[in-house]
């Protein structure tokens, strides 16, 4: 078990984010910290492409200038593009998320997940 | 896998925790901030400096940012407690995903870093970059070649979605202008 | 309250000393990681979300109302929009020279090498779009929602469109 832990160290985390991603979303009742968890949730993500891209003993994706490069070891650096516009995509997510807080706020006046549920049941 | 490399886990998982359970959303804010910096050190461990960097600018600077603008703009509930109680059915459905993915996925995946795993050492894909990236693109960033030659259809994508995403925030914002 | 955008800005000596001492050479890094993203690690996407950034520390050590009047909306929409008009233009110049969306070796039958479009997409579209929209979620989060419409708007519009 420890073994498999040290070899695959970044999958394991990635799992543990997911779930401390998880449970932001299902349990604090504050929309605020739902968003950071959809968040956090994602970086478990980008961290999974990431370690996959990861060689032992590799260096940067940055090949020499040369036509015939022969054996490189040198990281992945497909799943590192697909993470780098995905982190830019993410930022452009949170703040729709968040101005979608804001709105709920001035419509509703709180930012709690219970209470946004008694008042949208009175109605 | 070096002590950094622990030491950087480490750190990545304190602080995840800590963002689970801290109460004040200030300090849940802050604390995140201080994750994705963590998050930031450990993809340069592995070999991404290009994600570092994004990752330290968009991750702990502008998301910290915006989230900080926005309990500015709200509201602050001021905290009762230091910690958040643990929803016990919450705990038991994600302990439940981590025991199943810790158990059956996990020691199905390869190791990090295994030269032999088919995301590396596949000649169509991964190979075939990194070795004719500077033939085709006369570009020696691999990730750079990639994003903008051979994924530019891709990127253009996401540009015009990230481009999408003001115009949204805009709209629900009810605003014309940015004031 | 109507202008309470700058309501939660304080000034403060050490913040305003450090911002002007670092924002230079972010902003330089930004640009140069942009300029020189087909060698060294860098590129559209980091140099503007740096340079981005930079935008996003004045207005927090100088407030953000005075940096929004510095820096105008239409600068920031002709940014924003500029970048895209760039990406889309290279992409159907290509193809009007007889090639696919973006196959930049079509550009060298004119005599520029293929490099350069791949460079005109990361620092005159990429970057240009991140940036921008860095700098406009910014300044439209800070405005909010309630600054517009007055000071009672939070208990007016309560339970009030559905």
């Amino acid at each position: 078990m420890l073994e498999l832990l040290a070899t695959h160290y970044a999958y394991a985390l990635m799992f543990v984010l997911i779930a401390i991603g998880l449970y932001m979303i299902i349990a604090n009742q504050n929309l605020v910290k739902k968003v950071i968890g959809v968040s956090l949730f994602q970086t478990a993500i980008f961290l999974f492409f990431i370690s996959m891209a990861y060689v032992e003993g590799g260096s940067a994706p940055i090949v020499p200038a040369d036509e015939t490069p022969g054996e490189l070891v040198v990281a992945s650096p497909l799943p590192q593009v697909i993470v780098l516009t995905a982190i830019v995509v993410s930022i452009a997510l949170t703040a729709v998320a968040l101005s979608l807080v804001m709105r709920i706020y001035a419509e509703y006046g709180t930012l709690r997940e219970d209470t946004l549920t008694e008042v949208r049941a009175d109605e | 896998m070096s002590a950094l490399a622990y030491a950087l886990v480490a750190f990545v998982l304190a602080t995840a925790i800590a963002t689970a359970l801290f109460r004040d959303v200030l300090s849940t804010i802050v604390v995140f901030g201080a994750y994705s910096l963590g998050m930031a050190i450990l993809y340069t461990y592995l070999l991404a400096p290009d994600v570092a960097m994004t990752e330290a600018a968009i991750g702990a600077g502008v998301t910290t940012v915006l989230l900080l603008l926005t309990i500015a703009r709200t509201t602050r509930p001021s905290p009762d407690q230091l910690f958040e109680r643990l929803d016990v059915p919450a705990v038991v459905a994600v302990g439940a995903f981590l025991l199943v993915a810790g158990t059956q996925v996990l020691p199905e995946m390869w190791a990090v870093g295994d030269p032999t795993a088919p995301v590396w050492s596949n000649a169509e894909v991964s190979q075939y970059y990194i070795q004719n990236t500077y033939a085709d693109t006369h570009a020696q960033n691999a990730v750079t070649a990639v994003l903008a030659a051979y994924r530019g259809f891709d990127t253009f994508g996401e540009a015009v979605v990230v481009f999408a995403a003001g115009v949204a925030v805009l709209l629900v914002l009810k605003r014309e202008v940015f004031v | 309250m109507a202008d309470d955008v700058a309501d939660t800005y304080t000034e403060s000596q050490v913040i305003m000393t450090a911002v002007k001492v670092i924002a230079p050479f972010t902003l330089t890094y930004g640009m140069f990681m942009t300029l020189h993203g087909a060698d060294t690690p860098g590129g559209g996407f980091q140099g503007g979300a740096i340079v981005g950034v930079t935008i996003l520390m004045l207005a927090f050590a100088f407030g953000i109302e005075p940096t929004r009047r510095w820096l105008r909306n239409s600068v920031l929409v002709s940014l924003v929009t500029g970048g895209v008009v760039v990406f889309t233009g290279v992409g159907l110049a290509t193809i009007a020279l007889g090639g696919n969306f973006l196959e930049y070796d079509r550009f060298s039958e004119i005599g520029i090498a293929g490099k350069w479009g791949m460079e005109a997409i990361e620092v005159g579209g990429v970057s240009l779009i991140v940036s921008g929209v860095v700098i406009t979620l910014f300044f439209a989060m800070a405005a909010g929602f309630t600054a517009e419409r007055g000071p009672t708007a939070t208990d007016a519009d309560r339970g009030g469109d559905d």
